[in-house]
């Protein structure tokens, strides 16, 4: 607990603060030095993302490379390029780094860098907090991934169903480092959760209500929710495996009478939702940029809310649908049937309501639409093969083939990382104050979209001709091995693509200075959130008054009204509305060390657990230490350079609402007259 | 609570702080009820383990089943001992809210001291049902029972160690009102340990298994 | 006018491809696993095949739908960058209650009838209908009785193999672990035999692991679950023959390699099966009497290959593997060898066309040849055919998974080997084996 709030601060309020830059006396505050290490101790929500988003990149790469040896094994029959040994560890550790260490983190990079910027907010409510949940989740991932190099990663599916996972069945340490990997990142998730939720709900400027928030920000509320109560699920199952594995509980045992469906239960209580956090960040990022490339609001905002809750909600109840061949019996199996079934119609709103955007609009397809429009159809097809497994009797035939496979890459790689890469070059120009190049966006998208419908389509097809998933080869004479080299081709040619994407990150920049290109301004794209009415890249304090919101796309009524016919009428040039980050005036929260070193003393713990309990001793010290000293060390530096520490910069700013900037959405009465008569000529 | 965020100045993260948060209540009080939220899922599943296994007492080998060791008066008196721990944390928080430090440790010592006594309690209770043949991997229904008790235990030690920090880690600056909604926070994350445990042992010790 | 940029020639080739895709598919080679068209052969698998047909038609409509309307918006509202105006606008649409309310409960309506019709399918496949045949059954004295079996087999998965119990007797089958159940009249491996046309009852559980059961063209799959037995599921085949099966649960190492086969019968040569699989083996007068020494006891040299095959069985085989007639005085332990508990009864193993968890062959299928080379190799080296764990589970626990290797001498094969091909059908003892081991063949 101490760790989520500080209420004992030494010296809360109090000018007569003793010096606390060294809390415990033993480790000195860390100031900012402009080199790489500003990154390790930074509390700021922007690098913080960043990071996020690296770490990612990084195990996106990792998750690649075996999603390729796996197509490589499988490309002809009887492939004996992996052990059955070695193949088992590498789909689990493709699909448990894909999901945990990719998807996962990419979305909270995107939510950490936007969601303060979108409601219009200086930071997160927490910002050690934030720096805490990276860390954790670096380290986490590491620590997952450090199994290859201690005896092999966990080989037991990235579900992991008991009994097969107990010590029995697989006595090797990889399923140890999948249960105490696991539970680390999900410290980080909760911790997030935690963090961003307060955020939303609480940091909003005046006029920003919950229903003026940007889509992409509901979104992520909605994805922070189910995180807040899926997470301890998982907890409890990973804790019982976890003791299951390392002091004989008999949780999963079933010599001892166990039910190996606890472990399923539990699993999918938190697994099901988990596929709504993984695809509701992209549905928000979709919900952003189709807007924006169509010159049109998005439409139907209040259903697109409405249904990404109800999402949320029914998300909670559809669990079973994993379990329709367990054996839980008729009558569950009917009922989760239904239950699924139902959840495809706020789904299909989002689909309809993106249609409509679309439709009429004036399209620019640079490569985020072009993205964010593919998002649209490959979603749908994961959508309606979804519909298919929520008919349970022809579930009974798809499940645990390569008919699933095909099914959540649609949902996963289709909805989510097309999403992403949508969101990449969408937001790439206000992260990194370059825009990527659109040749190379354009190659990667196309590269992309086809490998993965290579690879992915025909899997359907595999499925339907009784391709067993997690099988380690085939034989020869099943009909299988066809379109098993198809999507082997298609893998490749997806490698590719990204390759491209990763060609683009390391040649755009180069590019863009050696063109002349100057900055390209707060607001690149003709945007409407509140993250484009900032400097490019975003200056280190967000915004340099407080913004006051009087509409949901403040930014876009505050350049745009309507004239009397209600025809759009420019008011404002982005760079007469944005602000350009010129305040220095600004008190921010200061650098800290903890987060780094409490994040670190978890896989110590862990390590601990799995080798020697001694090195518990170590790790629990580190944990206490950098508690107790999180808890002492104040949270904003007082030593640090800023004028009057009593009065944080807001009080001190300008009047917030300055004059002018808030007739929002009223006509345009003459006040932009010279650009109305040119656009109505 | 108003007054709540007013008072909560630099103890905060955060410069916004300052302001009126949206909702009237501070960043840490929301972040601690949405923890709390969180932390009722994880009971959730646990008791919901527990309910699973808590039949599940023998297969076919003879060992001591969990109601004849149970002790309900005794464990009835360590449950009381823990409700009357809220009481005094409720008396603490209207102290520290009064600016009453004096009155206002000693009850969140005195908090404190009941949770050790019921920590107690469980250490001696575990003890008599390892020695009575019932340890953690004798069969599902103790894993359950010792990791669902032992996860609350935990709980109720953090909480110790809360209110032993709140006491101590203020004896520089003072407890004083500005001081009020800090133990507020850790009255509410208290008095959730408490509501469990009342449930917990409902589930446990006083439904007869059929 | 309609002169394609590079990117529209991209879209159009691509959706070539993937119309292409789709109509290769319709026209694939019959798989023998596949779950659609003429492989099917079970009046469920095909229930379920002709509704997701329906389906997939909705799903088809839908997205070409999505895909048109994009790709007409795509045609007719894009902006080209060198013409796109900073202050051209289209008209400010941001919403249409009636048209959303409409396109909420479109796909609701929609879905709802599918549920209907869900439910219908999803109750008969969970109904189980009586219908007993009467069988000639040995009585365990010698003599023969007659008993009404309505059609129910226990199916226990392990790993990497599946174990299928007949129980003739009257034994409440569903409320029983499998391991309180008494011992089957018979109980065979990877190959569950039936009678044609007729609806079985499969009650699936496991010894080790989850594994998942599934016939793809006779119905869908149900999960083996250790510790208890699957709600009932069926299974029916219309047409004497042999159905193929692959395990799909994720059940650890040889999970890919864990497959078993249903063998449909015409009902007389099914009874002619059954009588034949309640026979112990049949051995030589001389070899009886050398096997019923060894029974009481006495150390007796081996004096032909046949006994020798007898005293290796004995010695290294039957710590796991019954051989009725051979090791009867001799209690298998596999209780105690493997995780599993179980290993493969070999009384009938010639009466198989398909050994190692259902992925060799035991006759080549174009010559019937008893394939001893395939048999040879696994009791020589298993884990060359089939992914083992070498090491028992670990310091304190000795048991294995899966079939170990025994450092048996070239000698020791050949003999074991001959020894199984002694439990092939008797001449004349099973018509339709011929037919069985061609079906047998993949390829």
């Amino acid at each position: 607990m101490a760790i989520i709030d500080r209420p004992l601060a030494i010296g809360a309020g109090d000018d007569a603060v003793e010096t606390v830059d060294r809390p415990l006396g033993s480790i000195t505050r860390p100031q900012e030095s402009g080199t790489w290490r500003d990154w390790l101790t930074t509390v700021d929500h922007k690098k913080i993302g960043i990071m996020y988003g690296a770490a990612a990149m990084f195990f996106f790469v990792i998750g690649g490379a075996e999603a390729l040896l796996i197509r490589l094994q499988l490309a002809t029959p009887n492939g004996t390029l992996l052990s059955p040994e070695v193949y088992n560890q590498v789909f689990t550790m493709h699909g448990v780094t894909m999901i945990f260490l990719v998807a996962m983190p990419m979305g909270a990079a995107f939510a950490n860098y936007l969601l303060p910027l979108q409601i219009g907010a200086r930071d997160v409510a927490f910002p050690r907090l934030n720096a805490l949940s990276f860390w954790v989740f670096l380290f986490g991932g590491l620590f997952l991934n450090s199994a290859w190099l201690l005896g092999g990663g966990a080989d037991g599916g990235w579900f992991n169903y008991a009994p097969n996972s107990t010590v029995t069945f697989s006595p090797s340490h990889g399923i140890d480092f999948y249960a105490l990997g696991l539970q680390i990142t999900g410290v980080a998730s909760l911790v997030g959760a935690i963090n961003l939720i307060t955020t939303v709900l609480n940091m909003r400027p005046k006029g920003m209500t919950l229903m003026r928030m940007p889509i992409f920000t509901w979104m992520n509320l909605v994805v922070q929710f189910l995180l807040l109560f899926a997470v301890p699920v998982i907890s409890v199952a990973l804790f019982e495996l976890t003791f299951d594995r390392l002091f004989d509980a008999n949780f999963f045992n079933t010599e001892a009478g166990a039910d190996p469906l606890l472990w399923q239960h539990l699993f999918w209580i938190f697994g099901h939702p988990e596929v709504y956090i993984l695809i509701l960040p992209s549905f928000g990022i979709v919900s952003e940029v189709i807007p924006v490339f169509s010159r049109k609001p998005i439409f139907g905002y209040s259903f697109m809310v409405a249904s990404g809750v109800a999402i949320g909600f029914m998300g909670w109840g559809v669990w079973a649908h994993h379990m329709f061949v367990s054996g839980i019996g008729p009558i569950s199996v009917a009922a989760f049937s239904l239950s699924t079934m139902f959840i495809a119609v706020p789904t299909g709103v989002k689909i309809l309501n993106w249609l409509a955007t679309i439709w009429g609009g004036k399209l620019r397809f640079n490569t985020a639409m072009l993205f964010a429009v593919g998002v649209v159809s490959m979603f749908t097809i994961g959508g309606l093969s979804g519909v298919t497994h929520s008919i349970a009797p022809a579930d009974t035939q798809q499940t645990d083939t390569y008919y699933i496979v095909a099914h959540f890459h649609y949902v996963i790689f289709g909805g989510t990382l097309l999403g992403f890469f949508s969101g990449f070059y969408f937001w790439w120009p206000k992260m990194f104050g370059y825009k990527l190049n659109e040749k190379l966006g354009k190659t990667n998208f196309w590269l992309q979209i086809v490998g993965f419908n290579v690879t992915f389509g025909p899997m359907h097809i595999l499925g339907l001709q009784g391709m067993s998933r997690r099988i380690d080869t085939y034989d020869a004479g099943f009909g299988f091995e066809f379109w098993n080299l198809v999507a082997t081709v298609g893998a490749f040619i997806i490698a590719l693509g990204i390759a491209f994407f990763f060609v683009n990150v390391a040649v755009s920049r180069r590019q863009w200075i050696a063109a002349g290109k100057p900055n390209p301004g707060p607001d690149p794209w003709d945007a409407r959130s509140l993250e484009w009415m900032t400097a490019s890249p975003t200056p280190i304090h967000n915004f340099d008054e407080e913004i006051t919101v009087d509409a949901p796309d403040e930014f876009w009524h505050r350049k745009y009204g309507y004239d009397t016919e209600g025809n759009v009428v420019r008011k404002a040039t982005a760079e007469e509305v944005a602000q350009d980050g010129s305040n220095t005036n600004v008190h921010l929260p200061s650098p800290s060390y903890f987060p780094i070193l409490l994040a670190l003393s978890m896989p110590i713990i862990s390590y601990g657990l799995i080798y020697s309990l001694w090195l518990c001793i170590p790790g629990g010290m580190l944990l206490v230490y950098s508690m107790v000293g999180w808890i002492f060390e104040h949270p904003d530096d007082p030593n640090a350079a800023h004028d009057d520490h009593g009065h944080d910069d807001h009080g001190d700013a300008p009047d917030e609402l300055a004059a002018g900037d808030d007739e929002g959405e009223l006509v345009g009465v003459g006040a932009g007259a010279p650009e109305t008569e040119a656009t109505n000529g | 609570m108003a007054s709540a965020t007013v008072a909560v100045g630099h103890g905060a993260d955060h410069g916004h702080e300052e302001h009126e948060t949206n909702y009237g209540m501070s960043n840490n009080k929301m972040a601690m009820w949405l923890f709390l939220s969180s932390d009722c899922l994880l009971f959730g599943a646990l008791i919901s383990t527990f309910l699973l296994y808590r039949t599940n007492i023998s297969d076919g080998t003879v060992f001591t089943e969990p109601a004849d060791v149970f002790d309900i008066p005794f464990t009835s008196l360590s449950s009381f001992v823990l409700l009357m721990s809220s009481l005094t944390m409720v008396l603490a928080l209207s102290a520290v809210k009064r600016g009453d430090e004096r009155n206002g440790r000693i009850w969140l010592l005195t908090t404190a001291f009941l949770g050790m006594v019921f920590i107690g309690g469980q250490v001696y209770e575990f003890t008599i049902f390892s020695a009575e043949g019932l340890q953690y991997s004798t069969n599902t229904w103790t894993s359950a029972f010792f990791t669902l008790t032992g996860f609350h235990g935990v709980h109720v030690s953090v909480g110790i160690l809360l209110l032993m920090g709140t006491v101590f880690g203020t004896r520089n600056s003072g407890l004083g009102k500005e001081k009020s909604e800090a133990v507020e926070l850790v009255g509410l994350y208290w008095h959730f340990v408490d509501i469990v445990w009342v449930i917990i042992f409902t589930v446990i010790y006083l439904i007869p298994i059929g | 006018m309609n002169r394609l940029t590079p990117s529209t020639r991209k879209v159009v080739r691509f959706l070539a491809l993937l119309t292409a895709a789709f109509v290769l598919a319709a026209c694939a080679d019959n798989a023998p696993l596949d779950t659609r068209g003429d492989n099917l052969q079970g009046p469920e698998a095909r229930d379920i095949e002709s509704f997701l047909r329906w389906v997939l038609w909705i799903a088809y409509a839908v997205f070409f739908a999505v895909l048109g309307v994009t790709l007409y918006a795509w045609k007719n509202f894009r902006i080209k960058t060198e013409d796109y105006e900073d202050d051209e606008f289209p008209e400010q649409i941001s919403h249409n209650n009636t048209l959303e309310i409409a396109w909420t409960a479109a796909p609701a309506i929609l879905l709802a009838i599918i549920a209907i019709f869900t439910i219908g399918l999803h109750q008969s496949l969970n109904s189980n209908s009586e219908n007993p045949i009467t069988l000639d059954v040995a009585d365990g004295a010698g003599g023969a009785t007659t008993v009404e079996w309505e059609p129910e087999i226990v199916v226990v998965g392990q790993q990497w193999w599946w174990e299928y119990q007949y129980h003739f007797g009257d034994v409440d089958l569903v409320a029983q672990r499998v391991e309180t159940l008494p011992n089957a009249d018979i109980t065979t491996a990877t190959q569950m035999v039936i009678p044609v046309g007729m609806e079985i009852e499969l009650e699936i559980t496991s010894r080790d692991v989850i594994h998942s059961h599934w016939i793809p063209s006779l119905n869908g799959k149900r999960d083996a679950v250790p510790g208890r037995q699957s709600a009932p599921w069926k299974i029916q085949a219309d047409e004497p023959g042999v159905y193929f099966g692959q395990c799909t649960e994720f059940c650890g190492l040889s999970h890919s390699r864990m497959r078993m086969q249903v063998v449909a019968l015409p009902e007389a040569e099914f009874q002619e099966w059954v009588t034949a699989q309640m026979q112990g083996l049949e051995l030589s007068p001389e070899t009886a009497a050398y096997v019923a020494e060894l029974e009481a006891g006495a150390t007796v040299p081996p004096a032909n290959a046949e006994q020798r095959a007898i005293d290796t069985f004995r010695t290294k085989c039957a710590s796991c593997h019954v051989l009725d007639g051979v090791t009867d005085g001799i209690v298998a332990r596999p209780e105690e060898q493997l995780v599993s508990g179980a290993a493969p009864n070999l009384t009938h193993f010639a009466t198989r066309t398909t050994f190692a968890g259902g992925i060799r062959n035991v006759y080549e299928t174009d010559t019937g040849e008893f394939n001893r080379n395939d048999i040879a190799q696994w009791l020589r080296d298993p884990a060359s055919i089939k992914a083992n764990f070498t090491e028992p589970v670990s310091e304190t626990d000795s048991r294995l998974r899966g079939m170990p290797n025994l450092g048996l001498t070239t000698e020791e094969v050949d003999d074991l080997v001959s020894l199984l091909e002694m439990t092939a059908p008797q001449e004349g003892e099973f018509e339709m084996f011929e037919f069985i081991i061609e079906e047998t063949g993949v390829e």
